[in-house]
């Protein structure tokens, strides 16, 4: 346990802010450890009187042997010189040494007595050192906190956003013919006539305990709302990005397989129109040809009723289709290009076995990062195809409250989508750093 | 050459390019000669299966003869002929494989002429189109005139350019009229005049080789990827028609209620039809080409300058600068562009100017990560250190050295950024966000269209392909300039 805490303290004295952590965190111990130190180890009088007789006897030696071997007489001036320089050198760096806080602190670390003493104090201190000490557990704890910290940052640009409106809620609500105390009752009602930093502490604390307030209209509970409304994007969303990695790997990899061939080139051809069709167009022409043309689906969504899914499932998975097919292809590509298949094909394998042993599992790595970071694209996409299959989701509910601006309502919708794609992020980041030997290897060091 | 290096061949596979997309236009109109029964759509139906056919056999030809037209037969060369023709049928992709087979050895100006040619005749084409209109602009038979007789002075310089022009003096002396010539009338917003006439400088006017191999570098590789010349070409239509149109184009018509024309069906008259206020809809099209392609370029130029200023700085100095700016910018990153743009419309209401600030702020951390990511590489490399070396300061090392040669995925991400531009735009324009709702701004002409789905779908039909083209071409280009410019293709 000791040596874990000893490791990670090294660590954390590598960089700057680290350091600064380490001091923060335990400030209840660092400051009786220096003030120790400071009084008894430092003023220690340098007394080891017989330790200076054994390493003047042992610098003796040492010159005679020497002489010895470089066949010369020994001097006895020479000697004593030699001795006087040697030992000054020596006490030199030992003073340099006894100087040191980190390593007395280090030495304190080392006895278990001192720890178990400090637990309470240190408590913080050594976690903050259990988690720095192994590479991995580092990265997942660091990425965590940039989380965390994403998703408050988002609130906070989001909340200033919206706060600096030049829009007035009161007026759009309560219309042109409102006296001036209706709106004043207004403002204080949802608190807007307080100053900007303690709305934005509210919003804030409201984030963290779940209480996400009213909407300015109608005074419908935004929590409610949300959690009406989240299920069905999340399952659009997801639907949409099996059907994505369904259809789009497939197609990547014999793109690739067959490179310059012409399923290659009809292939991309197709996932480049995919990628130019605006998605609000895409809805409009499917309700067109299955629900009005040939009457095979319903135009909107019914809640309950999978078919009405399957329009918005292809709409919103296609875009995100065409950019995964493009990427599977040149990221196989790319790896097909590398100096290990080459040998491997050097060693006779056959073409089948070059590609599902080496070629696979090293490009589905990359191809994995960029399902992550197009899974926020996709999300933001869903507002507009929600409002063509008029889904009640998240997307449409902000659209729907951004004509008032009515604050919780888009705040909160905003940053739910930022919280899942942040989270979707995450677990890709995560899976990378567990399932890729080379990263993992990296962060060991 | 075997046959089997000659289907791996650049011309060849153009060819068959053309060939299967002017066969899925041919069974288009063949479907529509069917369902309509007009005789407009037969006759282009029965031109198209005949150029197809053609197609085909130049193809076979092409396995037997070789690719280059000094070993074609006569036949072979007749077939050719008869390709560049079919340009006048409105089939774009036999008539620029046939102008390229044409020439023996490629040259960048050849192929910058021949797709001139080309967007001056779906010019001419595109505009000619109002002389069924009730009535036209004053300026409008003056400027279709011009235009006609500009189309025939191009033709003319295609045969020109055919032949490799050697460095005599004469020929200096008329090339740099012929520059003259090409800048004065870009004025028509045909961009491809402007790069031809930077061709022309760089090969037969300034004398660097240097230079000119490297720029040879790059254009070679575009013009010889049919796909982006294509891109390239449709772009320089749409906003040449576009840009014209306040000559060739009856505002009134696009942007004045008309209760005489409610919801008229497409015709020569109204090419798209009209919609619910009697506005025809082609009109509005061809003048909201402007608005949609200057909002998409401007949302992709105005966070390139900012996210690539903010992705230098903070890949080239201190640690402590680069994570406050990264981690400010992942923040932004974490909210989808629309959502954002969304937000930020809410906040400040919604007009052009707000829609092109809050998409490019949107924009600006994928910049910004780019440009980090590859002035950190550059900055590790010794013409770097070296100049430190001779004391250059830090602004100067990072503008002058880095950032020009960190700017060529910056260059590949905005062509590809440019088309998802324009369909955000158009996106927020149907939800009723953005741009105001009189402008024929593309989203929302279709917004209005999308109301007469039932009864009307060609409201919502063209000015949707309109967008898709746009895109499509950007994404084209796009796809060149990154094969192009990336190193480990070169």
């Amino acid at each position: 346990m000791t040596t874990r805490l000893i490791k990670g303290f090294h660590v954390s004295q590598a960089a700057v802010g680290l350091r600064f952590i380490h001091w923060l965190l335990g400030i209840l111990i660092h400051i009786p450890a220096l003030l120790y130190f400071w009084f008894k180890v430092r003023k220690l009088p340098v007394t080891a009187t017989l330790l200076d007789q054994q390493m003047i006897r042992k610098l003796q030696t040492d010159y005679d042997q020497r002489m010895k071997y470089f066949n010369r007489e020994p001097n006895e001036q020479e000697k004593q010189a030699f001795i006087s320089k040697e030992q000054a050198l020596i006490k030199k760096t030992e003073q340099q040494d006894r100087l040191n806080y980190s390593q007395f602190f280090e030495q304190l670390l080392r006895s278990r007595l001192f720890i178990l003493m400090t637990l309470v104090p240190g408590l913080f201190l050594y976690l903050f050192y259990f988690i720095y000490h192994q590479g991995l557990i580092r990265f997942i704890f660091e990425r965590l906190l940039a989380t965390v910290f994403v998703i408050f940052s988002v609130i906070v640009i989001v909340f200033t956003l919206l706060y600096f409106s030049p829009q007035d809620p009161a007026q759009n609500i309560l219309g042109d013919q409102a006296t001036a105390a209706q709106r004043e009752n207004f403002e204080t009602l949802f608190g807007l006539d307080q100053p900007y930093f303690t709305q934005l502490t509210e919003r804030l604390h409201g984030f963290i305990t779940f209480d996400l307030g009213t909407t300015y209209q109608g005074y419908e509970d935004v929590l409610l709302n949300i959690e009406n409304r989240f299920p069905v994007t999340l399952t659009l969303a997801f639907l949409s990005l099996v059907l994505a990695i369904a259809i789009a790997v497939p197609i990547g990899i014999i793109s690739a397989v067959k490179v310059n061939s012409f399923w290659d080139y009809s292939f991309m051809f197709v996932a480049l129109i995919g990628l130019s069709i605006p998605s609000f167009w895409q809805g409009l022409i499917f309700i067109l040809a299955f629900s009005i043309e040939l009457d095979l689906l319903p135009s909107t969504y019914i809640p309950g009723q999978l078919a009405s899914l399957i329009m918005p499932v292809i709409v919103l998975g296609t875009g995100l289709s065409a950019t995964i097919a493009r990427m599977t292809r040149s990221e196989i590509l790319e790896v097909m290009h590398e100096d290990y298949i080459v040998t491997a094909k050097a060693k006779g394998l056959s073409n089948r076995r070059i590609f599902t042993k080496h070629a696979l599992p090293n490009a589905w790595i990359p191809i994995l990062t960029v399902i992550g970071l197009q899974f926020g694209a996709m999300l933001g996409g869903a507002s507009v195809t929600e409002k063509v299959f008029n889904i009640q989701g998240l997307g449409s509910y902000i659209v729907d409250k951004q004509f008032i601006p009515d604050i919780p309502a888009i705040l909160a919708g905003v940053v739910y989508i930022a919280i899942m794609i942040s989270v979707v992020n995450l677990v890709v980041d995560l899976l990378y750093a567990l399932l890729n030997p080379r990263l993992r290897a990296e962060l060991n060091d | 050459m075997p046959p089997q290096q000659i289907k791996q061949h650049d011309r060849y596979k153009h060819g068959q390019f053309a060939l299967v997309l002017s066969l899925v236009f041919t069974l288009f109109f063949l479907y529509l000669a069917v369902t309509r029964q007009t005789m407009v759509y037969t006759l282009i139906s029965l031109a198209f299966i005949f150029e197809s056919l053609i197609q085909q056999l130049l193809l076979r030809r092409l396995v037997k003869e070789g690719v280059s037209p000094t070993d074609h037969s006569k036949r072979t060369r007749i077939y050719t002929l008869l390709q560049v023709f079919s340009l006048f049928t409105g089939n774009i992709f036999t008539a620029s494989f046939a102008f390229r087979l044409r020439q023996a050895k490629e040259t960048i100006s050849y192929t910058f002429m021949t797709y001139i040619f080309i967007a001056d005749v779906f010019l001419v084409a595109l505009t000619a189109l109002n002389i069924f209109k009730p009535y036209v602009t004053n300026s409008f038979l003056i400027i279709l005139i011009s235009l006609i007789s500009l189309t025939v002075i191009d033709g003319l310089f295609i045969h020109y350019l055919k032949a490799d022009i050697t460095e005599t003096k004469s020929h200096r002396a008329r090339i740099k009229l012929l520059i003259v010539f090409l800048m004065i009338t870009a004025l028509t917003g045909n961009v491809l005049r402007l790069l031809l006439s930077y061709q022309l400088y760089i090969h037969y006017i300034q004398t660097d080789e240097s230079k000119r191999e490297q720029s040879n570098q790059f254009w070679q590789k575009i013009t010889r990827s049919f796909t982006s010349m294509l891109g390239l070409l449709f772009i320089v239509i749409i906003f040449s028609l576009s840009w014209m149109s306040t000559f060739t184009f009856v505002e009134s018509f696009a942007v004045e209620n008309n209760y005489q024309t409610l919801l008229l069906e497409p015709s020569l008259t109204h090419p798209f039809g009209t919609d619910n206020f009697g506005r025809d809809v082609y009109s509005r099209v061809v003048r909201g080409g402007v608005i949609s392609l200057t909002i998409g370029v401007l949302t992709t130029l105005i966070p390139m300058l900012i996210g690539g200023a903010l992705g230098a700085i903070s890949g080239y100095f201190h640690p402590l600068v680069d994570q406050t700016v990264m981690r400010v910018l992942d923040a932004l990153y974490a909210i989808p562009g629309i959502l954002l743009a969304i937000a930020i419309i809410a906040a400040f209401g919604s007009n052009t100017t707000n829609l092109v600030i809050a998409l490019s702020i949107g924009a600006i951390p994928m910049f910004a990560r780019t440009m980090r990511a590859n002035v950190l590489i550059i900055k590790k490399l010794e013409y770097i250190e070296a100049s430190r070396a001779i004391g250059e300061s830090e602004w100067k090392i990072l503008f002058k050295h880095i950032v020009p040669n960190a700017l060529a995925p910056m260059i590949v991400r905005a062509t590809l950024a440019i088309g998802t531009a324009v369909i955000a735009t158009s996106s927020l324009s149907f939800l009723g966000l953005g741009v105001e709702p009189h402008v024929p701004e593309w989203g929302n002409v279709l917004r209005v269209g999308s109301a007469y789905l039932e009864t009307e779908p060609y409201l919502a039909i063209f000015p949707g392909l309109a967008i898709i083209l746009l895109v499509l071409s950007f994404n084209f280009l796009g796809d060149g300039v990154r094969d192009a410019l990336d190193p480990k293709m070169n």
